[in-house]
């Protein structure tokens, strides 16, 4: 069934870092079940374009092409998502494929998003232990605060909610909502509270959590349904609060 | 914090400490104005809904009312503190928060995000309306405006235009900047919190915009619908 | 105290481990990952960690856990080193719980604990149903933390080549091309510890990440690092097909209560959920009533081998089972299993809240690896360690659920402090070696480089990929056929020499994915045929490796551990006896 059916994709692509921009268009077989992936795989396989010309293949990053990784996200039809769970049969044609346009440019459609790790480091998003030694379990918590604790910690620094906030750009420090969601993570954590100063500080630093404006296009994009602007809300809340009595009684 | 260097392959020649941030101005400043927008200016704002209402009862009321309200002690440091400097800050901090973002309603045009678009305009038109109105209502007046120099003013179709354009923009900006501080504030955090604050939010801005619409009609067609209150 | 340089080469689940080990006895670590870290494999891994802490009152204990491991892997592992592995899992599972995993919990607050295959004990901590990834985390966490303290560097998007060995045949450091500007340099270090996971990429469509290759394992094959047990593959019974790869359905979807069946009418059109009780065929629990659908994976892909290609009872007459949780409640299912059912959601547009699952088996793992001593993690060549999937010693010729997690943390926490142990008793350090030893390493790979740049032929890398995926796939997995692996070799070896005439569509420095992964697939094609060989060598049934010609397990002739060396093209090997001297073999029979 459905013989000769194609698929066009066309995709901007850069060289490198300083490399002019071009787009280009490709036809390849359609088959079943078919995502965004599988098609950047048959183009590495047959890397012409449309219009017959030789080309090279096309860069990106992806790893689990589960969802559950965050390396594959690129801008799909005009919107940033994970390229894995893309299906084609739920695309409209043509399929057009972008970098993702807040990181630095690595290579097609490869950005560097190495800042929401190097963020992390500033925002202190781990909870400190003592030793890998055996000293006993840790603390007990609670159901229902796991379950919350869990649906935040689901984070794949994809960095779709930075890509779509249109509070992070080259303009602005902003952190994004990613990183906000894990200060709310950690402070939430017993052993991460007793350290929810030294974050709260933090996130009130250059791009920290006073940056964010609620357009609140993070909590939308975010593959994992993860409640972002109510973690961005929450940090909000405790800064200040830390901010405001961190202060008086310190 | 973001780094907006081009992508590199190069790595330090030793693993590098990184500290943890540390506070900046910048939260300090951006509390601030979003303060301000509610206490002193959205408080005032209020005020002046309320004594320009007096315009419904009748013409003797209202000039009573701004009689009251110009000759009131300490005048010109009271307006400075309370309305001037709050209002100019908050204009200007706000015109440099919006060049901070980059609008992106065309791709992602989900509701909120217009919200946020429509926040920086309507602050904008606000501005310059509440500049406009400043200057024709306190300075060409030199402080002693009546009844008659607004209706006056409101006898220019284009005007009224511009003050119904103006007290519109203004009410959505208080409605929707109550939500915005009940959000950067953490007042409401779970999702259904923030809905409600949107509703209470959205209530009162229309409140806002009606009864300044009303104000303004009283102006326009000597309409003073509480005037039996006087008889 | 001396501080010594350990190098990392994978910053997966053993990798970060062995990174966090380091650090913290104050000894310099460079991580090398060619994703960043918290994109490793390991959130893939879904179901859990096992750990016999006994909170739900069952008479668990290490030693049973012990007992299972061995039994499920048919006898095939070196004991003393899994028994000490199943001893620390309770207290791996606190430290992880210290680091702030969030593992589900019981009303009072405890871990909870649910069931996994192979076992009949709640023995599995999870994390929702995406464990892998919350340990990942955690364990990225620390490592950040030591990063942030200036005691680890990390080299991320830089791809291992080689080590680098001096004249005495130590290991005196590693070689890595950097996969942005594809420069190749070589890095000193006392040790190197080897946590490059799994070789899933070799079978194409594997639930493994497209990281996956098992590239480094096979580059320091051809180095001189011995390779163990390299035939026995694991095929996860329950995967869904897909055009780019196989998507797990965990086996915690059955230790939550998941049913597999099919029709019992071969082609039966009907909707699954209108085909009455009585006319489905419940086979695992019909055929192993005590285990039911927890038998071990390799039984169940077996069964369900049968079902599909002997009975002809696949769902739609295609190779395809039900897997079906639509009897459980919603409510259980979204807390305990949200992460994967949402798997099943995305990827295939269903919801198996209400639809049975369609799924096959898929490569899963592989339980041989890199050879390494049983109790320093250490290789053959000195100054190389490795943890973690990539090496042998823990899952015999079959691994159960929910240890793999273990194995991988286990490994790593002892091969970290190994490393060191060994790195500070060098009578001269990496540094004191002298630097033509790694400019001659580093420019025999940059030939290597430049001559898969400038090849000319008309072969295309994703072809021979494809080819050898298909190839692995059909002859090498569940049912292995002595001439079917013959003629595998065979077609790897044309595949080879195909691969010498591959012409590259890009030959830029910058950016070029597909230029390494050309070097890649060279070295999966060299670990292909090692897999392939060792498979026909192994004239037995154990575990995962499976020959109808000889369907049953012989211990006189094949308690063995098929170590393989590689010297000029050819693969060397030799048959090391198992260590069994803490549990007697015993028949392996998951029926009653």
């Amino acid at each position: 069934m459905a013989e000769g059916k194609t698929i066009i994709v066309k995709i901007k692509r850069q060289a490198g870092p300083k490399e002019p921009v071009r787009w280009e268009e490709f036809e390849i077989p359609w088959r079943p079940n078919m995502n965004v992936i599988a098609c950047l795989i048959e183009i590495a396989q047959n890397p012409v374009t449309r219009d017959g010309r030789k080309t090279t293949p096309v860069s990106y990053e992806a790893n689990c092409l589960e969802e559950v990784c965050g390396a594959c996200a690129m801008v799909i039809n005009g919107r940033s998502r994970q390229a894995c769970s893309a299906l084609v049969d739920h695309l409209e044609q043509p399929i057009r494929l972008e970098p993702m346009s807040k990181f630095p440019i690595v290579r097609d459609l490869a950005v560097d998003r190495s800042v929401m790790f190097e963020n992390a480091k500033r925002l202190r998003c781990w909870v400190p232990i003592d030793g890998t030694y055996a000293i006993g379990p840790g603390p007990r918590i609670s159901p229902e605060r796991q379950q919350v604790a869990y649906a935040l910690s689901r984070c794949i620094f994809c960095g779709n909610c930075l890509e779509v906030c249109p509070k992070v750009n080259e303009s602005s420090d902003f952190v994004g909502a990613a990183l906000l969601n894990q200060v709310r993570l950690f402070n939430m954590h017993p052993t991460g509270a007793m350290h929810a100063h030294e974050r709260l500080q933090a996130v009130r630093g250059v791009g920290g959590v006073q940056d964010c404006d609620n357009a609140q296009n993070c909590v939308k994009a975010c593959p994992k349904s993860i409640p972002l602007t109510e973690s961005n809300n929450d940090v909000n809340r405790q800064a200040l609060l830390d901010a405001i009595f961190g202060w008086m009684f310190r | 914090m973001s780094s907006k260097a081009a992508a590199t392959a190069e790595i330090p020649a030793e693993a590098t400490t990184v500290p943890a941030s540390q506070p900046a101005t910048s939260y300090f400043w951006d509390k601030v104005h979003s303060l301000s927008g509610i206490i002193p200016i959205g408080a005032f704002l209020l005020e002046h809904f309320w004594s320009n209402s007096y315009a419904l009862v009748s013409v003797e009321r209202y000039n009573q009312a701004s009689y009251d309200l110009q000759t009131i002690p300490w005048r010109v440091p009271v307006e400075a503190i309370f309305i001037w400097i709050p209002l100019l800050f908050h204009g200007f901090y706000g015109i440099y928060i919006w060049s901070k973002g980059k609008v992106n309603v065309g791709r992602y045009g989900y509701g909120a995000n217009w919200m946020y678009v429509l926040q920086r305009w309507t602050g904008l038109v606000a501005f310059l309306f509440i500049g406009w109105h400043v200057y024709m209502e306190r300075f060409l007046t030199q402080g002693r405006s009546t009844y008659f120099d607004v209706a006056m003013t409101l006898s220019n179709p284009l005007y009224v235009a511009f003050y119904v354009i103006g007290i519109l923009a203004v009410s959505f900006h208080f409605g929707n900047g109550l939500w915005q501080f009940s959000n950067k504030w953490g007042l409401t955090v779970g999702r259904d919190a923030q809905r409600k604050a949107a509703w209470i939010a959205g209530g009162i801005g229309l409140l806002f915009a009606v009864v300044g619409l009303l104000i303004v009609f009283s102006f326009v067609f000597q309409w003073h619908p509480f005037q039996f209150y006087t008889q | 105290m001396n501080p010594t340089r350990v190098i990392l080469i994978g910053g997966g689940l053993a990798g970060l481990m062995a990174t966090i080990r380091v650090a913290e006895l104050g000894h310099k670590v460079d991580l090398f990952s060619v994703v960043p870290v918290r994109r490793s494999h390991s959130v893939c891994a879904q179901g859990g960690i096992n750990a016999a802490k006994n909170l739900k009152g069952e008479g668990d204990s290490t030693w049973k856990h012990f007992d299972d491991t061995v039994y499920g892997g048919d006898f095939l592992q070196n004991q003393p080193q899994v028994k000490g592995m199943c001893e620390a899992a309770p207290g791996i599972v606190d430290l992880l719980d210290r680091m702030g995993v969030t593992f589900n919990r019981t009303a009072e607050g405890l871990l909870d604990f649910r069931r996994f295959g192979g076992t009949l004990y709640h023995r599995t901590a999870f994390a929702g149903a995406t464990t892998g990834q919350q340990l990942l985390y955690a364990l990225d966490e620390q490592v950040r933390r030591f990063e942030s303290e200036g005691k680890v560097r990390k080299l991320e998007s830089w791809m291992f080549v080689s080590a680098v060995l001096d004249e005495g045949g130590v290991c005196r450091g590693v070689c890595a091309v950097n996969l942005r500007s594809g420069e190749v340099r070589a890095f000193p270090a006392d040790a190197v510890i080897v946590a490059t996971g799994g070789i899933g990429a070799i079978f194409r469509q594997s639930t493994n990440s497209v990281a996956c290759t098992g590239s480094a394992q096979s580059a320091l094959l051809q180095q001189g690092v011995h390779y163990a047990n390299a035939e026995m593959i694991q095929v996860h019974p329950t995967a869904i097909p897909g055009e780019d790869k196989c998507r797990l359905i965990s086996e915690s979807v059955r230790g939550e209560g998941g049913r597999v069946w099919v029709p019992k009418t071969p082609g039966d059109k009907r909707d699954p959920r209108t085909i009455p009780e009585a006319e489905r065929f419940y086979f695992l629990e019909e055929w192993y009533p005590k285990y039911g659908n927890l038998v071990p994976r390799d039984v169940a892909t077996r069964a369900i081998h049968k079902v599909v290609h002997e009975q002809g009872l696949g769902v739609d007459g295609k190779p395809m089972v039900y897997l079906d949780v639509t009897h459980l409640p919603r409510q259980m299912l979204d807390v305990k299993l949200g992460g994967v059912l949402e798997i099943y959601e995305k990827f295939v547009g269903l919801d198996p809240r209400d639809h049975p699952m369609k799924v096959f088996p898929a490569q899963h793992y592989t339980m041989g690896g890199l050879w390494v001593d049983n109790e320093r993690q250490a290789t053959n060549v000195p100054g190389i360690f490795a943890a973690g999937e990539c090496e042998y010693q823990y899952h015999g010729a079959n691994r159960l659920g929910a240890n793999s997690l273990l194995s991988c943390l286990y490994g790593g926490m002892v091969a970290g402090p190994a490393a060191v142990n060994y790195a500070q008793n060098l009578e001269t350090s990496a540094e004191a070696v002298s630097s033509e030893v790694f400019e001659r390493e580093r420019k025999r790979q940059e030939e290597i480089y430049d001559k898969l740049r400038s090849q000319e032929g008309s072969e295309n890398p994703i072809t021979i990929w494809k080819e050898m995926g298909e190839t692995m796939t059909r002859h090498v997995t569940v049912t292995r056929y002595n001439k079917d692996l013959v003629a595998a070799d065979a077609k790897l070896a044309e595949l080879q020499e195909r691969y010498q005439h591959i012409n590259l569509a890009d030959t830029a420095r910058w950016g070029n994915q597909s230029l390494h992964f050309t070097r890649e697939l060279g070295n999966m094609l060299v670990l292909a045929r090692l897999i392939t060989q060792s498979a026909a060598l192994r004239n037995e049934s154990r575990g995962a490796h499976y020959k109808p010609e000889f369907p049953e397990r012989d211990d006189e002739n094949w308690l063995r551990t098929t170590r393989a060396s590689y010297e000029n093209g050819e693969f060397k090997f030799q048959l090391d006896p198992v260590d069994t001297s803490l549990i007697p073999p015993r028949k392996r029979s998951y029926k009653s």
